[in-house]
């Protein structure tokens, strides 16, 4: 478990890195903003996977009505910037 | 102590079916937060026998027919309690009328209160559930959304609506190891079903096989039943307990 302070460009890797193992498509194959269902193949679904691998590494909680709008990688970052803006 | 530390979380629980479900569950050792519209005082009263078999019960005035009323109850919930292992819903209403008679307002209520009140509670837990890949999700339909009973076309609808709903989801969670069963009570003694007239148990209970109404008792035991790991290869199913009425 990880207390997140701030996204920075290691952290940014390391998450890319858990969602690639979460989406099971390696790194270099997509960008911040490929859109995970549309460009990637991945079930709509699967942003739950995400939002719990993420929740339990980083402590960090989404909301719920954020899920549906996680489309693509840059989304994800947005929400935890956010995330991690409220809780200081 | 079949439910020992679960949450469980019962729509509608201060009377009737509902009431029996929240003692059931709370006898077997879980923490069961219960919802209520208008029933403060058996709220209270619930509340208060319960702590007093030193179990553990809190009621909570939500009305289901309000998402964002529903959102900010699971938010307190899930803030003080971190989690909900089960999720009940039974809140429901009957608005009674030949169509003929039934204006808009009283097939929207009982739609409302019935159906897309259930979607409400279900959709602000089940995100809660797939994340922590647990959750059992239990709801209370009637023997009416599966063969129709005259005069409660609004009813039945609402009951028969969410029998598909509740197979739909059971398709779709059951990878994240969340279940979703229905429970479809015949004629249960209760509040719903004390006005009925002379003639009318005359003519229905002589086509009861086991020629009597249910107790709200023999409803929540099925739902207990559901709540434990006991039925952990169940879902997608519908249980009646109708004494046999609506056998096909």
């Amino acid at each position: 478990m990880v207390v997140l302070k701030k996204l920075d460009q290691d952290t940014k890797a390391e998450i890319k890195e858990l969602i690639s193992e979460v989406i099971e498509i390696p790194v270099d194959k997509f960008t911040d903003t490929c859109k995970f269902v549309e460009d990637l193949g991945v079930d709509s679904m699967m942003a739950l996977e995400i939002v719990a691998a993420i929740e339990k590494k980083y402590k960090i909680r989404f909301q719920d009505e954020e899920i549906p709008k996680i489309q693509e990688l840059s989304n994800i970052f947005e929400f935890m910037e956010q995330a991690i803006k409220k809780h200081g | 102590m079949k439910l020992k530390d679960k949450i469980a979380v019962v729509t509608g629980g201060t009377r009737g079916i509902g009431k029996a479900i929240v003692q059931t569950l709370a006898r077997q050792g879980a923490c069961v937060l219960f919802t209520y519209l208008n029933s403060d005082a058996k709220a209270q009263e619930l509340e208060a026998s319960l702590t007093k078999e030193n179990l553990k019960a809190k009621g909570f005035k939500v009305d289901v027919k309000d998402f964002e009323q529903v959102n900010a109850f699971k938010e307190q919930i899930l803030d003080k309690y971190r989690t909900v292992n089960i999720l009940v819903n039974n809140a429901g209403i009957i608005r009674d009328k030949a169509l003929a008679m039934m204006s808009p307002e009283e097939w929207a209520e009982v739609i409302d209160t019935n159906l897309t009140g259930v979607f409400n509670v279900t959709k602000c837990f089940a995100v809660t559930f797939m994340k922590q890949r647990q959750g059992n999700i239990i709801n209370i339909s009637s023997l009416s959304g599966i063969i129709g009973i005259s005069r409660q076309t609004n009813y039945s609808a609402s009951k028969g609506g969410m029998i598909a709903f509740s197979k739909a989801l059971a398709k779709e969670v059951a990878t994240f190891n969340v279940r979703v069963n229905v429970v479809a009570p015949g004629f249960i003694t209760t509040d719903m079903t004390s006005n009925l007239k002379e003639d009318y148990l005359k003519h229905v209970i002589p086509q009861i096989p086991l020629a009597r109404f249910g107790t709200s008792e023999e409803v929540a035991s099925v739902v207990l039943f559901l709540a434990t790991d006991k039925s952990d290869y169940i879902t997608g199913q519908v249980i009646r307990v109708d004494g046999g009425l609506g056998m096909s």
